[in-house]
C-alpha cells in the first residue's frame, strides 16, 4: 500500500482566508472578502469567469454561482484585487452581494467548499496586512479599534457557542482527542523504558476511531435541511384544525403547508427558513395533538411533541370558537390547554405566544373584550388575536413575534452564527481529514501517526481553544508513572 | 576524530600548567564559569567562535564529568545530541568515543522519533572531553572558585540595566576581566545535599559547595528572581554483588549507529559492547519507603522535584501497587560498579540497603556509595533572551540547571547557544536566537524562555511542534549549514562536509524524480512490490520509496546507472521520501510562525518614561516581560496570568490610547520633522501594534 494516500486536502492550501467583511444582521449590502493564493481562482469559479480576470480594481456585475453545482445564488459586484495592491498585499477579491443572511451564508459556505479556502481568523485581513507592511500611520492608529472590536466580538461570540450543548460536545471531542494524542506521545516518548503498554495504543485506536466517525455523523447533520438551520426555532403547536398551518402559510406569505378543514391534515413537520426583520427564524409547523389511533398521525404528534420541547419559541394556536365567553373561564382554559401542550420544564411560558385564531368567527365587540380581558390574566403568555383567513391582527401579530425572536436573541450578533457554523464546519473537516492521517500510518509511522492526532487537535482547537505541549504532558504524567 | 590519540599524561601536564597563577592574560574575551556539560560547550563554542575564553572551574579532573547515570541520548535527548553535533560542539563525538553500549529507541515508531542513545564509560567520556578542551586553541581552563561577578553601569546604547566587567576568584581577590560571562553553576549555586536526614551545603557529593558571593551578586546585586527545584542520584551497586541470573539481559544493537555527523563508526567493538539488566520493583520496595518516610527530608519537603524522573520514593507512593522498572546500568568497561536507573532516593543509606535487597537479582547487592537528593537555586529563566543572555546584565549569559533544565544533553544544548551568544557580544556581532520552527534547541531555549518552568525541565519530543521536519537524521542539514554561513561556530571542515552531503542528497532526489515509470512497468522491475496504483499512473522513484517495503538499496540495484553511487545514503533517502509530504506541509505554518519571530520589538523600549497614559501594572509587566517579538503566546504563564489579572481588554484600551496619543503628537502630513524624531514615534507605535496581536 502506498503511504503517501489521502493527501488531506484543505490542510495543504490553508493559506485562502475569506470572511465577511461588512457587519453581521441585516444590511442593504454584504462584502464578502477573500484574500491569498486561491483568489483568482475562487473569483473564476463563483463569477464564471472561464477565461480572463476582470481589469485590476474595476467592479464588474455578475451572477455569483454555487462553484459545483452552478446554482445562482445572488447577483452583484465582483472586485479583483491582484496583488501588491490590496489591502493584504495578497491577491485579493472582493464580492458585493445582497445583505441577507440566507444570500450571505450561501455565499460563504460555497467559499468554504473550495480546496484550500478556510475562514478568516478575527483580525486576520489587518494581520497579514500588517505583516505585509501595507499600513500606514493611520491604519496603525486604527488597529487598536479594530482588534479591539475583533476580540470582543470573538469572546461573546466564543461564550454564546461554547455555553450550548454544541460547545459541549465540541469540548467533549476535544477532551478525548487531548487524552488520544497523550496517550500516543507517551508511548513515543516513554514507552521504551517504561511500563507502557502496547494495550494504550488499541484503546488510541478505538477512540479516534470513533471519534471519526461522531464528527463525520455530526457534519451530515449540519448540511441537511435548510440553510439557516441556526436560526430560532419557533415552533407553531395546538390542536387539531386551530389553524397552524394557515398561520405558518399566512406568515411565510406562499403556501408552504397544505390547509383544509379536515383535521389532521398535517401529519409530519413543515419547516421553513424565514427572515423576521432580519433575524433569521426556522418555522415549524406540527401535526395537531390529539390522540389517534392512526400509527402515521400517532408518529407524527410524537415528533411535534420532540419539536415543541426542542422550540425557543412556542407559537400556541387556539381556535377561538372553542373559548368558553366567560373571560375567567376562558384563561383557565387557555392555562389547561398550554399545559397539555408544553412541557413541564416550560413554565411559566415565557418561550411562548398565544395565538387566538379564527376571529372572524367572533361576534361584535367579543374579539376586543376577550383581547382586553385576557390581558389582565396573570400567568398567560402573550396573546395575539388574529384571523388567518381575513388577516385581521396579523400585522400586530407580527410585530408580537418580531419583538419576542429580537429578545431571544438579545445579542446584535445572532446573525453571525451561520457564518460561525461554515468556520466549524471547515475546523470539523480538516479534524475529520487529520484522523485518517493517523489511521493511515498507525502502523507504518507512529510520528505520522501522531502528528494526525495532533492537527485533529489543532483543528478542532480553532474552535474549543488552543491546546499546548503543556497540557498533554500533564494527562502523560497523571496517566502513567513515568520513572525515567 | 577517533584516531585522536589521547595520552593521559600529555593532558595532566597541560593540566599542570595552567594554574591561576600562570594565567598568561588578566583580560578575556569570554570567561565561563563551570566545567560540567554546560560549561564545557560553552567554552569550547566560543573559542570556536573566535573568541579568547577561559573556562573557570574547581577541579579540572572533574572537567567533562557524568555525575548522575553513565548515559548520553534518548528520546527527545538524541535530537539534542546531533543538534550540538551539527553545530560542531563537543557531547556527539565524545558519546562515540566512550560509548560501551548503543542503540536507537523508538526504532519501529518513525524516524521522527528515533532516540539515538548510548551507555557511557564515565572514564573515557571525561577524558574525551578534557583531552578535546585542553587542545582547543583560544581556550585556557583555570583551576579556581569564583566569589563574585564585576558588574558596572550599562553600556548605554544597548538595553539593560547592568553590565558584567569580569570575575572575582576566591582566595584572596584575583580578578580576571572579561566582556562576556556564562555562568554554568549546575546543582552548585546555594546546593544542599540531602541523605535521610542529614543535609550538607554542596552541588555534588565530593565536592566542595560554591561561594554563597555569586548567588547574592545574582539576588541582590543584578535583583534576578531565583526559583528551588531538587534533583536526586541512585546508589551505585558493587557489580559482582548482583546475581544476573535473577535480571533480564538487554542486548545493544549489533551495529553500533555514531551520534557525530563526521564519524562513521564508533570507539567501541561492535562484540565488546557491555550489556544491560532490567529488573522491577516489589511491595517490598514499597514496605520500605513507607517505614522510611520519617527518616526522608527530601522526600517531605515539598520543593518542585520532577514528574519524570521521579525518585523511587515519589514513585511508590504516587503509584502504588505497581513494578516500577529498575535497568541495571554498565559504568565502564573497567568499572566495578552498575547504576541502577530508577532508583533515585534520598532515605538513609541503611535503609537504602534494605530497599535494593527487595529486588530481584539484588538480594545481596552492596551499595559502594549511596544515592542522594540535591536541592538548589536556579535563575527563573524568563529573565533570559533568546540569545540565553541575562536580559537587565549586558554580558551576562546562562545556561544549564541555573535556568532549570534536567539533563546532560539539554545543558550541553544551552552551554553551546550560550558560549555563541558569548563570544558574538565580546567580539561586538549582534545575538542569534535559534527558531523553535528549525532546532529541538530552539524549541528548548523558547520554552523556557517564554514559558519558564515549575520543575525540572526535560526534553521530549512531544515538545517540538515540528516533529516531522526537526528529525535527528536531518540535523547536519538544518543547523550545519547555518552554523558556518550565519553563527561562525562550524568548522570548515565539518561544513564542507554538511555540504557533500545536502549536495548528494538533492542529485539522488532529483535522479528518483525523473526515473518515471508506469505501473506495470514498476512491478516488472520491482516484481516482489505490490502496487496497488492503476495501470495508467506513471508513478516516479520518490513515489515508490514511499511504499513501506522498497528500500533505496533495491532501486539502487534496479537502476544501477543512475542511483548505486548515492548508496551511502539509503537511510536518509528513505527517510526524505517518506516525510518530504509532511515537511511541505508544515513549511507553511513555519514560515508563518518565523514571520510573526521576525516582528522584533525594539528592547530598548523605556516603558516607564514612555509620555502616555499607560498605568503603572502595564508598564510594569511591559518592562518586565519586554516581549522580544510579535509571537502571540496564549500559553504565556507568567504574561497570562498577569494580564488576565488586569484584564485584557484595559490593557488594550491603554495601548489603543497610547497610540492616539503618538499619533496626535505627530506632525501634519507635509510637515517636515527631522528624521530621527520620526523614526522614534513610529517604532514606538509599532511596538504597540505588535503587543496588541501579542496580548490579544
Amino acid at each position: 500500500m502506498s503511504i503517501c494516500d489521502g493527501v488531506p486536502v484543505g490542510l495543504a492550501d490553508a493559506e485562502t482566508i475569506f470572511a465577511l467583511s461588512s457587519g453581521h444582521g441585516r444590511c442593504g449590502v454584504a462584502v464578502v472578502r477573500v484574500s491569498g493564493p486561491a483568489s483568482a481562482t475562487a473569483l473564476r469559479s463563483m463569477a464564471g469567469l472561464t477565461r480572463s480576470l476582470p481589469p485590476p480594481r474595476t467592479a464588474l456585475l455578475r451572477s455569483i454561482t454555487e462553484p459545483q453545482s452552478k446554482e445562482v445564488l445572488d447577483r452583484g459586484l465582483v472586485l479583483w484585487f491582484p496583488a501588491p495592491h490590496s489591502f493584504t498585499g495578497e491577491d485579493s477579491v472582493e464580492f458585493h452581494i445582497h445583505g441577507g443572511p440566507a444570500v450571505i451564508t450561501a455565499v460563504l459556505q460555497a467559499l468554504g467548499s473550495m480546496p484550500g479556502m478556510r475562514p478568516a481568523e478575527a483580525g486576520e485581513f489587518t494581520r497579514r496586512a500588517f505583516q505585509a507592511e501595507k499600513l500606514g500611520l493611520t491604519e496603525v492608529e486604527g488597529l487598536g479599534d479594530l482588534i479591539h472590536a475583533e476580540t470582543e466580538a470573538q469572546r461573546r461570540q466564543a461564550l454564546r457557542q461554547m455555553s450550548g450543548d454544541l460547545g459541549r460536545l465540541y469540548q467533549d471531542w476535544s477532551h478525548k482527542l487531548k487524552r488520544c494524542l497523550a496517550h500516543v506521545e507517551a508511548f513515543i516518548d516513554f514507552s521504551e523504558d517504561e511500563l507502557i503498554e502496547d494495550g494504550v495504543l488499541t484503546q488510541v485506536d478505538k477512540s479516534v476511531c470513533d471519534l471519526q466517525a461522531d464528527i463525520e455523523r455530526h457534519l451530515k447533520d449540519e448540511r441537511r435541511g435548510e440553510r439557516l438551520r441556526s436560526g430560532v426555532q419557533v415552533v407553531i403547536a395546538g390542536a387539531t384544525n386551530a389553524g397552524k398551518s394557515s398561520l405558518l402559510n399566512t406568515i411565510c406569505q406562499r403556501p408552504a403547508a397544505i390547509v383544509s378543514p379536515i383535521a389532521g391534515t398535517t401529519r409530519d413537520v413543515v419547516e421553513t427558513a424565514l427572515d423576521i426583520g432580519g433575524f433569521p427564524v426556522l418555522l415549524t409547523d406540527t401535526a395537531g395533538l390529539r390522540d389517534s389511533p392512526d400509527l402515521v398521525e400517532r408518529e407524527g404528534v410524537r415528533r411535534a411533541r420532540e419539536r415543541v420541547e426542542q422550540a425557543d419559541l412556542t407559537l400556541v394556536v387556539v381556535d377561538c370558537a372553542h373559548l368558553p365567553s366567560d373571560a375567567q373561564e376562558a384563561a383557565a382554559f387557555l392555562l389547561a390547554h398550554l399545559k397539555s401542550i408544553l412541557p413541564e420544564t416550560a413554565f411559566p411560558p415565557t418561550r411562548c405566544l398565544l395565538v387566538l385564531n379564527k376571529t372572524d368567527l367572533l361576534h361584535g365587540d367579543q374579539r376586543q373584550k376577550l383581547d382586553w380581558e385576557l390581558r389582565r390574566v396573570c400567568g398567560l403568555p402573550p396573546v395575539c388575536l388574529i384571523s388567518c383567513h381575513t388577516n385581521e391582527g396579523l400585522q400586530d401579530f407580527v410585530t408580537v413575534l418580531h419583538n419576542s425572536v429580537k429578545t431571544l436573541c438579545g445579542d446584535p450578533l445572532s446573525g453571525a452564527p451561520t457564518l460561525t457554523q461554515a468556520r466549524h464546519r471547515a475546523h470539523l473537516q480538516q479534524c475529520v481529514t487529520a484522523l485518517a492521517q493517523y489511521q493511515q500510518y498507525r502502523d507504518t509511522d507512529l510520528a505520522l501517526a501522531a502528528e494526525g492526532v495532533r492537527l485533529a487537535l489543532t483543528s478542532l482547537g480553532r474552535i474549543t481553544g488552543r491546546v499546548g505541549p503543556e497540557e498533554i504532558l500533564d494527562i502523560i504524567f497523571k496517566d502513567f508513572c513515568i520513572g525515567k | 576524530m577517533l584516531t585522536k590519540k589521547l595520552s593521559t599524561l600529555h593532558s595532566f601536564l597541560l593540566l599542570a600548567s595552567r594554574r591561576a597563577g600562570h594565567l598568561a592574560r588578566q583580560q578575556y574575551d569570554v570567561i565561563v564559569v563551570g566545567g560540567g556539560h554546560a560549561g564545557a560547550e560553552a567554552a569550547a563554542a566560543a573559542a570556536r567562535m573566535g573568541a579568547e575564553t577561559l573556562l573557570v572551574t574547581q577541579k579540572i579532573h572533574t572537567i567533562g564529568v557524568l555525575s548522575c547515570n553513565p548515559s548520553l541520548g534518548g528520546i527527545g535527548k538524541g535530537h539534542l545530541v546531533k543538534e550540538i553535533d551539527a553545530l560542531d560542539g563537543l557531547c556527539g563525538r565524545a558519546g562515540d568515543w566512550a560509548g560501551i553500549y548503543f542503540s536507537i529507541l523508538n526504532r519501529k515508531k518513525g524516524p521522527a522519533v528515533w532516540g539515538p542513545r548510548a551507555q557511557l564509560d564515565r572514564q573515557r567520556y571525561r577524558e574525551f572531553i578534557q583531552a578535546e578542551l585542553l587542545g582547543t586553541p583560544r581556550l585556557t581552563v583555570l583551576e579556581g572558585s569564583v566569589e563574585e561577578l564585576q558588574v558596572t553601569e550599562p553600556n548605554p546604547e544597548e538595553p539593560g540595566h547592568h553590565r558584567v566587567t569580569g570575575i572575582r576568584l576566591a582566595n584572596g581577590s584575583h580578578q580576571i576581566s572579561a566582556r562576556s560571562v556564562v555562568l554554568t553553576t549546575g546543582t552548585f549555586l546555594s546546593g544542599s545535599l540531602f541523605m535521610g536526614q542529614t543535609t550538607s551545603p554542596g552541588g555534588r557529593i565530593g565536592d566542595a559547595p560554591s561561594s554563597a558571593g555569586l548567588s547574592y551578586t545574582l539576588q541582590e546585586r543584578l535583583g534576578l528572581r531565583v526559583g528551588r527545584l531538587r534533583t536526586g542520584t541512585p546508589p551505585r551497586i558493587v557489580k559482582d554483588s548482583v546475581d544476573f541470573s535473577l535480571v533480564e539481559p538487554h542486548l545493544p544493537d549489533k551495529h553500533p549507529t555514531p551520534f557525530s555527523f563526521l564519524n562513521t563508526h564508533v570507539r567501541c567493538k561492535p562484540e565488546e559492547q557491555l550489556l544491560c539488566y532490567l529488573t522491577c520493583t516489589t511491595p517490598g520496595v514499597e514496605r520500605v519507603v513507607r517505614e522510611s518516610l520519617h527518616l526522608n527530608c527530601h522526600i517531605q519537603q515539598d520543593t518542585k522535584g520532577p514528574r519524570y524522573c521521579p525518585s523511587i520514593e515519589s514513585r511508590v507512593l504516587r503509584f502504588p501497587g505497581r513494578a516500577h522498572q529498575v535497568w541495571l546500568e554498565p559504568e565502564g568497561v573497567n568499572s566495578d560498579l552498575l547504576y541502577p536507573q530508577g532508583l533515585s532516593m534520598t532515605m538513609p543509606p541503611d535503609m537504602q540497603l534494605l530497599l535494593i535487597r527487595e529486588i530481584p537479582g539484588m538480594q545481596r547487592a552492596e551499595i559502594h556509595t549511596p544515592g542522594y537528593g540535591v536541592q538548589y537555586d536556579f535563575v527563573c529563566p524568563t529573565q533570559l533572551s533568546p540569545a540565553l543572555q541575562v536580559k537587565s546584565t549586558q554580558g551576562l549569559f546562562l545556561a544549564g540547571q541555573i535556568n532549570g533544565t534536567t539533563g546532560y544533553e539539554e545543558a550541553a544544548a544551552q552551554g553551546l547557544w550560550a558560549g555563541v551568544n558569548a563570544a558574538r557580544w565580546a567580539l561586538s556581532m549582534p545575538p542569534l536566537a535559534l527558531s523553535r520552527t528549525e532546532s529541538y534547541i530552539g524549541v528548548l531555549i523558547d520554552d523556557l524562555i517564554s514559558r519558564g518552568v515549575t520543575e525540572p525541565y526535560r526534553m521530549f519530543t512531544s515538545r517540538a511542534e515540528f516533529r516531522a521536519s526537526l528529525r535527528p537524521d536531518n540535523a547536519d542539514l538544518r543547523l550545519t549549514l547555518k552554523g558556518f554561513e550565519e553563527v561562525g561556530c562550524v568548522s570548515s571542515l565539518r561544513y564542507q562536509e554538511a555540504v557533500r552531503v545536502r549536495d548528494s542528497l538533492q542529485e539522488a532526489l532529483a535522479a528518483l524524480q525523473t526515473l518515471t515509470l508506469s505501473a506495470p512497468n514498476w512491478t516488472k522491475k520491482l516484481p516482489n512490490i505490490r502496487i496497488s496504483e492503476v495501470k495508467t499512473t506513471s508513478l516516479t522513484g520518490v513515489d515508490l520509496l514511499q511504499y513501506r517495503d522498497v528500500s533505496f538499496e533495491m532501486l539502487a540495484s534496479a537502476f544501477p546507472e543512475c542511483l548505486s553511487r548515492f548508496t551511502e545514503f539509503s537511510q536518509r533517502l528513505k527517510i526524505e521520501a517518506v516525510y518530504r509530504f509532511h515537511c511541505e506541509l508544515q513549511k507553511k505554518e513555519i514560515e508563518r510562525i518565523q514571520k510573526e519571530e521576525n516582528m522584533a520589538l525594539p528592547q530598548d523600549i523605556d516603558y516607564f518614561s514612555l509620555p502616555v497614559s499607560l498605568s503603572q501594572e502595564v508598564r510594569e509587566i511591559l518592562d518586565r516581560f519586554r516581549p522580544s517579538t510579535g509571537k502571540r503566546r496564549e500559553d504565556h504563564a507568567e504574561t497570562n496570568q498577569t494580564i488576565r489579572r488586569i484584564e485584557k481588554r484595559s490593557c488594550v484600551q491603554e495601548m489603543h490610547l497610547y497610540l492616539s496619543e503618538m499619533t496626535d503628537k505627530l506632525p501634519c502630513k507635509g510637515v517636515c520633522i527631522p528624521q530621527n524624531v520620526q523614526n522614534n514615534k513610529l517604532k514606538c507605535l509599532r511596538t504597540c501594534a505588535i503587543f496588541m496581536f501579542y496580548i490579544r
